[in-house]
């Protein structure tokens, strides 16, 4: 209780609550705008809170992140065009009842269920975390060598457009990863002569170029598209009513949103899509979902803000990414100097609570937001692409440079950009890539532990039944994806 | 037409392949290559001391880990059989051809990195205003002007006055 109240008080600081709601507006904004996304905003913050309070700095990144979420429903709501990946099954009603002449009711519909679901998953987020850190706690290294497999697993699984590709991702994350000092033997690997590449890949450099860079290259593409918006003259709040009839939508989403969340790997995205499906399954009028219903943007909404808080519950209990912008949040942990996984709650319990009351503080700051500037917030959309990449390059230029001072990583930003754009175009997303980055060192150092504790023998590891647990996990996820394609080809036999 | 059968069709006519998908079989090829020169490098390290006893050796995590994407890199040629709709909208990605303005683009930004060092911060930042909206078709010369000169106005007081964080003077220097 008492590190509660010391979370609590840390966050009651001024200084640190302009922070929070600095994050906030930051992820509002970066969600609405097309293109830009919270793990781009994330990364480029990174850079400049190295000088600032860690608690706090976390704690913005983590309102960002629930704020960034909801923010991508204004634009998919308004202007058909989901400002983020999360939003995408909002715009699917939401759009409609937009053009249905209703589009405030569709915006407060979407900021309530997105705050019911992000307190849900916060909740769930305060009690799973400790319970979920103690049992980590009790984790040798072949369990965690476990886990870490599991976790690089689950990228099979991830959204985007192909799982072996995200595997391929990873596992070249990973590698990159082992750039450096190898600590175990002393050994420079891969460092090619420049000195720099001793102290192995900076994740802040990286983390800009492909979040940022890359969608950049992308935006030079489609610098004339035309938008048509609706025009929101007020946001209306749905009634208590219009709550009654979609409380079990919104709690099934919120559940499914956290339980998603929490999985390794799976963001807000699927857990929108999940949502939006079984509102769907579960609802009565079936029919009417696509032509703007209230069911079909409360059970996005409500999913995809709880997988956000969902996903913070592995990323702290056990140091595993819950998803892509979380990876983010883990990367900036280690920059501050934290020790994620279980022992972040035994020796910094406060920072945990601060993150959760951020958390809190954010779900009812976007709500105000949305009620006085969703309007506003839809106008943003029309900042000329031509001014505002040019701008994000140059956030982009002085954020990977302010790390340390040193132009190579300015050229990493650069270069990860170029090979970032490159492989997004053939199918590999940034965010595995980031999660084998950040799992890398945990990977190897596990790997390494286990095998000198088992006498290099790896099938000695099968004698610890939690590692067989998640071994057994981890091929479930690696042939999930192959599922539905096996499903398919079984029955097209059958007609045949 | 069934589902299926378009899916049958789909697979030589779209992605002009039979046996394997050639875009992505030289996909592979440039991954194997990668793979291939990083476990080279790997073979390289030298062996860890012999007072570290049992422990790895530093080539051993890459080697395997080079080993696993292989088999990985293996599969892409023939992904189109496993999951063809996925691999169609991959293809319809880079059916839509980087065009010369995103090349133009990769260029102007590796000579703006290029110069970084010697121009400064201060005057970087005002040439990538001026030169990435005008690349990308701005014609309205005075908003380009005074974003120019706007914008890295915010961003030197917001960061070098307000943050304190250091801006290179690069050619700057010689004026003050």
């Amino acid at each position: 209780m008492e590190d509660v109240l010391r979370g609590f008080q840390l966050l009651m600081e001024v200084q640190n609550l302009a922070l929070i709601f600095g994050g906030v507006l930051i992820g509002v904004l970066v969600g609405a705008l097309p293109g830009l996304s919270s793990p781009m905003a994330i990364a480029l913050l990174m850079p400049f809170t190295i000088s600032l309070d860690p608690v706090a700095s976390i704690s913005m990144m983590a309102a960002l992140y629930c704020a960034g979420t909801f923010g991508g429903s204004i634009t998919a709501i308004l202007i058909n065009a989901p400002g983020a990946p999360p939003a995408v099954a909002t715009a699917l009603d939401g759009y409609m009842m937009a053009k249905n002449g209703e589009p405030g009711r569709a915006l407060g519909l979407a900021a309530i269920c997105s705050v019911l679901g992000g307190i849900f998953a916060i909740i769930i987020f305060l009690f799973a975390t400790p319970l979920l850190a103690e049992i980590a706690l009790k984790f040798g290294p072949v369990e965690y060598f476990g886990l870490t497999l599991f976790a690089l697993s689950m990228l099979a699984a991830m959204s985007g457009k192909s799982s072996i590709r995200n595997l391929i991702a990873g596992a070249m994350g990973v590698l990159v990863s082992t750039i450096g000092v190898h600590l175990a033997t002393g050994v420079e690997r891969y460092e090619f002569g420049v000195p720099e590449l001793t102290e192995g890949i900076k994740f802040v450099p990286v983390l800009i170029g492909l979040f940022a860079m890359s969608e950049l290259l992308n935006q030079s593409k489609t610098l004339n598209a035309a938008v048509e918006r609706m025009s929101a003259k007020a946001l209306k709040l749905p009634t208590i009513a219009e709550l009654k009839e979609l409380k079990g939508t919104i709690l099934r989403s919120s559940g499914l949103g956290t339980f998603i969340g929490i999985l390794p790997a799976e963001g807000a995205t699927v857990a929108a899509m999940m949502g939006y499906n079984e509102a769907k399954r579960f609802s009565k009028t079936p029919e009417k979902f696509g032509t703007g219903c209230a069911e079909g943007i409360a059970g996005p909404e409500a999913a995809n803000n709880a997988a956000a808080g969902g996903a913070m519950v592995p990323t702290l209990a056990l140091g595993i990414p819950g998803s892509g912008t979380t990876a983010l949040i883990l990367a900036a942990l280690v920059m501050h100097g934290f020790r994620p996984g279980p022992y972040l709650i035994s020796e910094t319990p406060h920072l945990v609570y601060a993150i959760f009351g951020a958390m809190l503080f954010a779900n009812f700051a976007f709500l105000g937001i949305g009620l006085v500037g969703a309007k506003f917030f839809s106008y943003v959309t029309f900042i000329p692409k031509r001014f505002l990449w040019p701008s994000v390059f140059i956030f982009s230029l002085i954020g990977s440079y302010a790390y340390s001072s040193a132009i190579f990583d300015v050229w990493v930003m650069l270069i990860s950009g170029i090979i970032g754009y490159f492989a997004l175009r053939n199918g590999f997303s940034p965010a595995p890539f980031v999660m084998g980055l950040i799992l890398g060192k945990m990977v190897e150092e596990t790997f390494t532990q286990s095998m000198v504790i088992y006498e290099s023998n790896f099938f000695n590891f099968f004698e610890s039944g939690v590692f067989i647990f998640f071994i057994i996990l981890t091929c479930i996820s690696l042939t999930t994806p192959f599922w539905g394609t096996i499903r398919k080809k079984l029955a097209a036999k059958k007609v045949e | 037409m069934s589902d299926q059968k378009k899916i049958h069709d789909f697979a030589p006519r779209t992605l002009g392949a039979g046996f394997v998908h050639k875009r992505d079989l030289v996909l592979a090829i440039i991954l194997v290559a990668f793979g291939a020169f990083m476990y080279y490098e790997a073979s390289k390290f030298p062996e860890a001391p012999a007072i570290l006893g049992d422990t790895l050796n530093a080539d051993v995590f890459p080697k395997m880990l080079i080993t696993i994407m292989f088999l990985l890199v293996a599969i892409i040629p023939f992904e189109f059989k496993l999951t063809p709709e996925k691999v169609a909208k991959i293809d319809k990605d880079r059916d839509d051809k980087t065009l010369t303005i995103t090349w133009l683009t990769i260029l102007l930004l590796l000579t703006i990195v290029s110069f970084a060092e010697f121009l400064g911060a201060v005057v970087t930042m005002v040439i990538t205003c001026l030169a990435l909206p005008l690349l990308w078709g701005e014609r309205n010369y005075i908003a380009v002007i005074i974003y120019s000169i706007l914008f890295p106005g915010f961003v030197y007081l917001l960061f070098n006055k307000l943050l304190g964080l250091y801006f290179n003077p690069g050619i700057l220097e010689a004026f003050k």
